[in-house]
């Protein structure tokens, strides 16, 4: 008991030194973070022979949970290839571009709580559940037959000296601005 | 010399900072608006805004995750 | 002013008086078990604990940066706020670099180069893609990455959205298909060290890099000033 109490006195202190709140507590800035990412994209191209991509993955989720539900998606075109048949047959725990989204999710759970800035954000109004179902399903889709999101298509596409990258940014960009125009007019 | 309180809890970008910006239009120059987040991207693209836009703010941080922009109007 | 200021601080702040909790002991639980769950996959395979390591890198940046693509795409718009903006370019511009530099260190050997699959088709689908998918994200309040993020920030919103991200994604894998046989066919990956040489598409790239931060920046100005 006066074991926890003490480590809840420590773990305050620590709350109050000068470092912790400059260094764990306080936001980085938006170029330093930009830096970061890309020194961390060029680690992963240079690594795994491949440039980091995010939304691929959830077409794998998307075809597993299909499967569990007694769905077929073997005569699909798009997971037709033997590759795609490999991945889906080692399944969720082999995948490593699934590791890599869940990573995304435990990283900023963990330096959220290392902030002490942790909330749950429950949904306030049914006009965030129809924005939430409507601008996922427009992403997801959008992201297939674009071959990507915007970390794989246009991110990875514009570092890999590909048009394609910047065609999609053009498109992203007129996207936002219609978008803004809806949340704006409906969703707010 | 109003005080008005802008509760935007449970709203992801950019919702809080529009919804400020249209409270803000609203209000006359010396009143304080008060907007209340829980987005850790809002506590830091709000401020910036303001800032920019020339008025006095102040961030503070009520709770875990809990803050709130305190904004007064200069112009 | 300064002091009523402070006065309204506490009145807003009293009325909701909660105990503050102290997250840093979960956080470090936290970190100790992603380390834990790095180690298991390392033991299985060191692809999968690159993997998870590198996701929890992308993760933590993105999170402490505050970083957003959605934002940086919207608040030109939106907001005429371009600090998002900006930093991507910058992050274009290291990332051009080091991928031309490995790239180039394939090429010269004769080797395939690592990472070609992202260089794909430019076609009519692309546009629309990408266009459909900008709505969304602002109106989702994240992109793929955001998305990611923010339900690791705890936002119940997000996790529908990513639910709903995934169901999008299978559609859009279902309908594939079709649009590869009547759209994507018809249009060519190009990448520009073929188009311009390695030194020309480079300069190229950083060129367009440059004058779209510098517009970026002049942008804000003149909208700070209506």
């Amino acid at each position: 008991m006066e074991n926890t109490e003490k480590k809840v006195k420590f773990f305050d202190k620590v709350k109050e030194n000068e470092y912790y709140q400059r260094w764990i507590k306080s936001p980085l800035t938006y170029v330093a973070a930009a830096m970061l990412l890309a020194i961390f994209q060029i680690i992963t191209l240079a690594s795994t022979g491949n440039p980091w991509g995010v939304s691929g993955v959830f077409a794998y989720w998307g075809a597993w949970i299909y499967e569990a539900i007694g769905g077929n998606v073997d005569k699909w075109y798009y997971f037709a290839s033997s590759g795609a048949q490999s991945t889906l047959d080692a399944g969720f725990m082999n995948h490593a571009g699934t590791w890599r989204n869940l990573g995304i999710i435990f990283g900023a759970l963990a330096t959220t709580l290392l902030a002490s800035g942790f909330k749950i954000k429950k949904i306030k109004t049914k006009r965030q559940i129809v924005a939430a179902i409507l601008g996922g399903l427009l992403m997801g889709y959008g992201a297939r037959i674009a071959y990507g999101c915007n970390i794989g298509a246009l991110f990875s596409g514009i570092a890999s000296l590909s048009l394609s990258g910047w065609v999609f940014a053009l498109g992203m960009f007129g996207g936002a601005i219609v978008g803004s125009k809806l949340l704006v007019k409906y969703f707010m | 010399m109003k005080e008005v309180v802008l509760d935007c809890f449970g709203e992801a970008c950019p919702v809080p900072l529009v919804k400020a910006q249209n409270k803000l239009a609203e209000l006359e120059v010396g009143d304080v608006l008060i907007v209340q987040i829980d987005h850790s991207c809002a506590m830091k693209n709000l401020p910036e805004w303001a800032t920019k836009d020339g008025h006095n703010v102040e961030v503070e941080e009520v709770d875990d995750g809990e803050w709130e922009v305190i904004i007064e109007k200069t112009k | 002013m300064a002091e009523e200021k402070t006065v309204s601080r506490r009145s807003s702040s009293a009325s909701r008086k909660k105990p503050k909790k102290n997250q840093i002991p979960f956080g470090v639980t936290l970190v100790a078990i992603i380390l834990v769950i790095g180690i298991a996959l390392g033991t299985k395979s060191p692809t999968l604990a690159l993997f998870w390591v590198t996701g929890i890198c992308f993760g933590a940046i993105l999170q402490k940066g505050r970083f957003c693509f959605t934002a940086s795409m919207r608040d030109p718009y939106l907001t005429g706020g371009t600090s998002l903006t900006r930093a991507v370019l910058i992050a274009f511009a290291i990332t051009t670099l080091g991928f031309a530099a490995i790239k180039y260190g394939y090429a010269a050997q004769g080797l395939p180069m690592p990472g070609m699959s992202y260089v794909v088709p430019v076609s009519f689908a692309t546009v629309i893609g990408a266009f459909i998918f900008g709505i969304g994200m602002v109106i989702a309040g994240g992109c793929a990455s955001g998305t990611l993020m923010r339900v690791g920030e705890g936002f119940h919103m997000q996790l529908i959205s990513l639910f709903f991200f995934t169901v999008g994604s299978l559609w859009g894998a279902h309908d594939f298909g079709w649009w590869k046989y009547h759209v994507i066919s018809k249009g060519k990956a190009i990448f520009l060290p073929d188009v311009f040489g390695w030194a020309g598409a480079i300069a190229v790239q950083l060129a367009i890099i440059g004058l779209l931060y510098i517009a970026a920046e002049k942008y804000e100005e003149k909208r700070k000033a209506e």
